[in-house]
């Protein structure tokens, strides 16, 4: 460190240094033509893309920014071969140099037709293009709308074609801009409002063109707006050779805009010609079917049957008979059934219900008697006991169970007063002593203060 | 569905049915009586949907509002 500063080499912080590689790296390559292989292609939240662009033995990161790629008309995806213009810039928070590219476009063939192949592709992976999607073209549309620029020849054409085929047709142009920036737009509202006015199909038409002539009739807009209209939509766009994405998606592909025009109605005079056709061989049918009627008939005429119509009603009688008994057999069966189906109906809910019903109360009620007696001779068991215990203890505390136990009670003279202290006693008075079995008559003649103690014996 | 209520195609249809069932020789009289009798409407009321359809040519626009509106097509006026 102390060298450095000796020498007076100049010390950059990391930022400092980027800083001005990055500097010099703008200005060295301002504006570069690089081609090469898309490989780890990350479209961050659909805005800025983020990709490698590499050869054989090397690779270069790039950067493409929401403003430079939304007006790509082809997808950047990996493995495509493309061609970048742009500058080389470093990323200073990470030191690493990248390309910040402003406009790309695919190598080996034209934008469009990419574009034009990304999308058929994705829409048919989507399956906007399946058959079951297709609406069938009415035979008979009351109202035809027709989506076309009501300056060019195309109009001319189809209104030419109608009026061929059918004189009385109803016609509903909408005019747009077959070509141009907002003609995508355009055709897509168009087909909102013939919708929302009320048509029974939608002719798209425009002329033949160049892939950026027909540009319109290739986006995904269209697509959508194409395989979601609730109306059958035939396809009319350039001339036999041209392919749009319109056409892949609509109900109908018409070759030019005059194959639309006899697509979109049938031919009156077929249409009334197989009619009339129609009417003729079912004329026929039934001519030959009454023919060979009438031909049956006379064979049946000539039959015995109606030479002797007798022979035919014995057979009938016997049938009668027959069905007769069987008919009333029959009934028989029928009503022993439906009453025997009755009485076990009765059988299986009346009775089997209520007599359950009573058998569960009974049950029930039974449950609850047998736990209410055996509670009451737990309580009655109960007071017994105590009334046993209180007699007892009553016994103990009568005087004259204390007597047949060896104590004696003592009274004075004249048995009035139970002498309980040798307080209550004077020396030379006559007291009774009450036994078990009598009372004796004493003198006291001496006191001796002692305090009996509890549980000691007697000491006389 | 009454015959009346049909639209062109579904009359068409019935009608194409009504002459193969009636190409059928075990059909009975009474049956295929009356299901001429129904071919025959049917092609009526095909002609009648054939005839009775606007002969109309307009151009549909939006108003100053915003409105849809309806108006005789003039093909001249660009030209």
């Amino acid at each position: 460190m102390e060298d450095c500063t000796v020498i007076k080499t100049k010390i950059y912080t990391v930022s400092e240094l980027n800083q001005e590689i990055k500097k010099n790296l703008e200005a060295g390559y301002p504006d570069i033509w690089v081609e090469g292989e898309v490989s780890n292609f990350y479209f961050h939240d659909r805005k800025h893309m983020y990709f490698d662009l590499k050869d054989e033995n090397s690779k270069i990161k790039v950067v493409m920014f929401h403003h430079s790629n939304r007006n790509l008309i082809f997808d950047i995806e990996e493995g495509l071969h493309i061609l970048i213009n742009g500058y080389i810039s470093l990323y200073e928070k990470r030191g690493e140099y990248q390309i910040i590219a402003l406009d790309a476009r695919p190598v080996g063939k034209g934008a469009l037709i990419l574009a034009f192949e990304q999308l058929k592709d994705k829409l048919e992976k989507k399956g906007y293009f399946d058959i079951t999607h297709k609406k069938s073209i009415p035979l008979l549309p009351g109202r035809i709308g027709l989506v076309t620029s009501i300056g060019g020849a195309v109009i001319k054409d189809i209104i030419q074609v109608l009026k061929q085929r059918f004189e009385n047709f109803h016609l509903i142009v909408r005019d747009v801009n077959v070509q141009g920036i907002t003609s995508s737009d355009e055709v897509c509202e168009a087909i909102d409002d013939l919708c929302g006015y009320g048509v029974d199909v939608i002719i798209i038409a425009r002329g033949g063109g160049s892939l950026e002539d027909l540009w319109a009739f290739n986006t995904e807009k269209i697509a959508r707006k194409i395989f979601r209209c609730p109306v059958p939509v035939i396809s009319a766009i350039g001339h036999q050779t041209d392919y749009t994405i319109s056409d892949f998606v609509a109900d109908k592909r018409a070759a030019t805009p005059s194959v639309a025009g006899e697509l979109v109605i049938l031919n009156k005079k077929e249409a009334v010609g197989n009619l009339k056709g129609m009417v003729k061989r079912a004329e026929s049918l039934m001519k030959s079917k009454i023919r060979a009627y009438k031909k049956e008939i006379f064979f049946l005429i000539k039959r015995r049957i109606f030479i002797k119509p007798e022979t035919l009603l014995d057979r009938f009688n016997q049938n009668v008979g027959d069905l007769n008994v069987r008919l009333k057999n029959d009934i028989k069966e029928y009503v022993r059934a439906g009453v025997e189906k009755l009485v076990n109906l009765y059988r299986m809910m009346d009775k089997k219900n209520i007599i359950k019903k009573i058998h569960f109360y009974r049950m029930a009620i039974g449950n609850v008697n047998t736990r209410l007696f055996s509670i009451m001779q737990y309580y009655i068991n109960l007071k017994k006991n105590e009334i046993k215990y209180i007699l007892e203890k009553v016994a103990d505390k009568n005087p004259v169970n204390v007597l047949e136990r060896g104590f004696a009670l003592l009274y004075d003279a004249e048995r009035k007063k139970n002498i309980k202290s040798i307080k209550e006693a004077g020396i030379n008075q006559v007291v009774k002593i009450l036994l078990k079995d009598g009372i004796l008559s004493a003198k006291i003649f001496d006191k001796i203060y002692k305090k009996i103690e509890p549980g000691l014996k007697n000491e006389n | 569905m009454k015959i009346e209520e049909m639209n062109f195609e579904e009359s068409i249809k019935k009608l194409e049915a009504i002459v193969k069932e009636l190409e059928d020789e075990n059909i009975s009289l009474e049956e295929s009586m009356e299901k001429f009798e129904m071919g025959i409407k049917l092609s009526s009321n095909c002609l009648k949907k054939l005839n009775e359809a606007e002969n109309k040519i307009e151009e549909l626009a939006r108003s100053e509002d915003g409105k849809l509106i309806t108006k005789e097509l003039n093909l001249e006026k660009e030209n």
